[in-house]
Parts: C-alpha cells; structure tokens; sequence
C-alpha cells in the first residue's frame, strides 16, 4: 500500500514536471514588449509640448511692443479668444499622451507584484512539510509559469485589442494637432516675424528719419535678435511637427503588424520607428531648451 | 452658402499675411516718393492686415479644434479602456492567486497525503477571502 502510494506520488509529480515543462516551452515564444514600452512612453513623454499653447497665446502680448496703442484693444480681444481655445489644444495633446501612456502600462505589466505575490507561493509551499522536494518543485513551477504565461498572453490581447481600436481616433487627433502646428500656429509665427521686421524697418527706414549711426547698428542688432526668437519657435513648431509625424507612423506600424507584437524578430523590426521617434524628441528637446 | 472649411480659412490667412508683407516690401522699396503721412498710412495697413490674418488663423484653428471632438471622444474612450485593462490586471493577479492556491490544494490532494492538506486549504480560504474582501464595495 505504502510502496503504490510513493509510486502515485512520484507519478503525479513527474505528471506536474511535465506539464511545468510544456507550459515553460509555450512561455519561450513569448514576449517581450520592450520596443512597444519604449515606444509608448518616448511618446507619452514628446507628445506633450507645453511651449507650443504657451506661444501661442503669449504671441499676442509679444506683439504689442511692435504695435502702437491704438491695436492693443484689438490684441487683447483676440488674446481672450486664444485662451478659450486653451483647454482644447491641451486636451488633444494630453490626450495623445494619456493614450500612450495606457499603451505603456499594458506593455511593462507589474511583473513585480506577481512575483511577490509568487514568493509568498514558495513560503506556503516550503510550510507544506508533507509535500515531497518534488512536488514542490512542481507545483511551484506551475504556479509561476501560469502566473507569468497567463499574464503575458493577457497584456498581449489587451494591446492589441487598444491598438486596433485606437489607431484610427489616434491618427484623426494627432492630423489634427499637426494641422493646427504646421497651417496655424507656424503660419502665425510667420506673421510676428512679419511684425517684428516691419517694426524694426520703420526704425530705420521712415522718411525724414535723422541718421543715428549708434541707433541704427542698435536696431539692427535688436532686429536680428527679434527674428532669431521667432525663428526659434517657429524651428520648435516644426520639430514638434515633426515628432507627432513619427508617432503616428510607430503606431500605424503596430496597427498594420499587431498580430505579430510579441514575437522574438518584431522587436528588432519596430526598433527604427522607436529610433526614428527618439531622433525627432531630441531634436525637439534641442530647440525647446 | 457652404461653410468656410479650416484649410479655407488657414488659405484666407495666408493671403491676408501675404499680402501685408508685399504692402511693406512695396512701402520700403519706394519710401524715397512717400511722404511721411503715406508712410505711416501704409504701416496701419500692414498691421491691420497682420491681425486680421493672426485672426483667422484663430479662427480657422477652432473650427479644427471643434472637427477633432468626435475622434477625439473616441481616443478618449481607448484611453479609459486601456486603463481599465490595466485595473483587470490587478484583479486578475487575485484571480491567479486563488488558481496557485488551488494547484498547491490540487497537489497536496494528488500527493495521497492527508496531512498535507490542512495548508493548502488555508492558502485557498486567504485568497478566496482577499478577492471577496477588495470586491466588498463598504471596505
């Protein structure tokens, strides 16, 4: 009696080795998200350009100085205008990010807390004194690879459940956002560029004007450096352009290969849009400092 | 009448930037034959045509902003289910909990060894009773 119980035992042990084994080598196929992490916090983190709303409502004060009184009324009504848009320009681009930002949780997952919980798994296991060594190991095992395998296999439907759903929307705001930067915002600094060298121009240009050779080589230098500030926020609207650009080119790579996320080759193949997508974010971080 | 799209209006600004920067091209290149009143004339023009295209780049930019709401209330809802996805995730590690507790349960029944078995269902009554604990709306 007691020799077939040992003979049981032994048996189901091996029984749960095995199946440890089978699920360890269906774990193996599985999945490292890495690229996607990367992917989607770069995003989370260049998609919001606080600079870019702040311009464009603090334009309107800058261009005071290049305006006689008299348009200042003019100013400050379209300033009021500019501030009820604030809400809504922040929100598309919070938005991408807040998106992104989800995209990442799903692709880092919180192995930790898994593992801890695991741990405490291997304390019972060690408190059950009247399992055999290899039961333990059995059952152990089992319990991390369903732990893991399930959670993996979760997070990887989860993902592409979000990426297919959200693909569209995301590539409708960021158009939208890109329309706003390249046809709104860029076209608007050009006009305070017009301003500032008009100004600058009538300085030194207006008839009758008497020939100050100091004062003149002053406003030339003040002209100069009034266009380089524009110029660099027009460069940081067409960076941040640029970046948005590239997001929706990453996520319309994981929407076109989705079924393959997770797979050992997709990481490597993702990698350029990741690196493309980091070249712009410093490019922008460049022009933003 | 059709209405004025945003690439109409972003257009529209354009032609009014434009046309005050060949105004002030025109004005400096011919400021030797202007008087000094046709001069400060002109400039008032210059900037009322900057503003009025500074205007409709405003313009044209909410009437973008009010065509994005519909995708953008559709970002937001897979925002809210990626975030929800994420809070199933926590839950579903009780769920693996009670699924390890059941195993080390499933093991000690298989083992044949009745003493065994006393761990196991304390292990199995701590994670079913953490589920119904965090899913009790009053704790």
């Amino acid at each position: 009696m007691i020799i077939t119980r040992h003979i049981s035992a032994a048996s189901s042990g091996s029984r749960l080795i095995f199946a440890a084994l089978l699920l360890a080598a269906s774990l193996s196929g599985c999945a490292s998200f890495k690229e996607v992490r990367t992917f989607a916090s770069l995003s989370a983190n260049a998609a919001t350009y606080d600079a870019l709303t702040r311009d464009y409502i603090g334009a309107l004060d800058r261009r005071k100085q290049y305006q006689p009184q008299k348009f200042h009324g003019d100013l400050e009504t379209m300033k009021m205008r500019r501030e009820a848009q604030r809400a809504s320009l922040d929100l598309l681009q919070q938005t991408v990010t807040n998106y992104m930002q989800g995209l990442g949780s799903l692709a880092s997952g919180d192995i930790r807390t898994f593992d801890r919980s695991l741990d405490n798994l291997s304390s019972s296991l060690s408190d059950a004194t009247l399992l055999d060594r290899s039961e333990k190991e059995a059952v152990g095992a089992l319990s991390t690879l369903l732990a893991r395998t399930t959670t993996t296999l979760y997070r990887q439907h989860e993902m592409k459940q979000l990426i297919r759903d959200g693909n569209q929307p995301l590539q409708d705001v960021i158009a939208a956002t890109r329309k706003i930067v390249k046809r709104g915002i860029v076209a608007d600094l050009q006009t305070e560029s017009a301003l500032a060298g008009r100004y600058y121009d009538n300085f030194m240009l207006a008839p009758d004007n008497p020939v100050e050779p100091v004062a003149m080589a002053l406003a030339k230098e003040a002209r100069v450096e009034a266009l380089a500030r524009v110029d660099n926020r027009i460069r940081g609207a067409q960076r941040y352009d640029t970046v948005l650009d590239e997001i929706a080119a990453g996520h319309q790579y994981l929407y076109d290969h989705r079924d393959r996320i997770g797979q050992d080759d997709f990481g490597r193949q993702f990698k350029p849009a990741v690196d493309e997508l980091r070249a712009a974010y410093r490019s922008l971080l460049d022009v933003s400092r | 009448m059709e209405k004025l799209t945003p690439d109409d209006a972003f257009e529209l600004g354009n032609l009014f930037r434009d046309a005050a920067i060949a105004l002030g091209d025109w004005r400096i290149k011919n400021r030797a034959s202007l008087s000094q009143s046709q001069w400060a004339e002109l400039d008032d023009r210059e900037i009322k045509l900057l503003n009025a295209a500074s205007g409709i780049y405003t313009n044209a930019i909410g009437l973008v902003l009010t065509e994005s709401q519909t995708s953008l209330a559709r970002l937001q809802s897979s925002v809210k289910n990626a975030k929800s996805a994420v809070r199933r995730i926590a839950i579903f590690k009780q769920v693996l909990d009670l699924a390890s507790a059941l195993i080390l349960f499933a093991g000690a029944v298989t083992s044949g060894n009745v003493a065994g078995i006393p761990a196991a269902v304390v292990a199995l009554e701590d994670a079913a009773a953490a589920i119904v604990e965090s899913s009790d709306p009053e704790s």
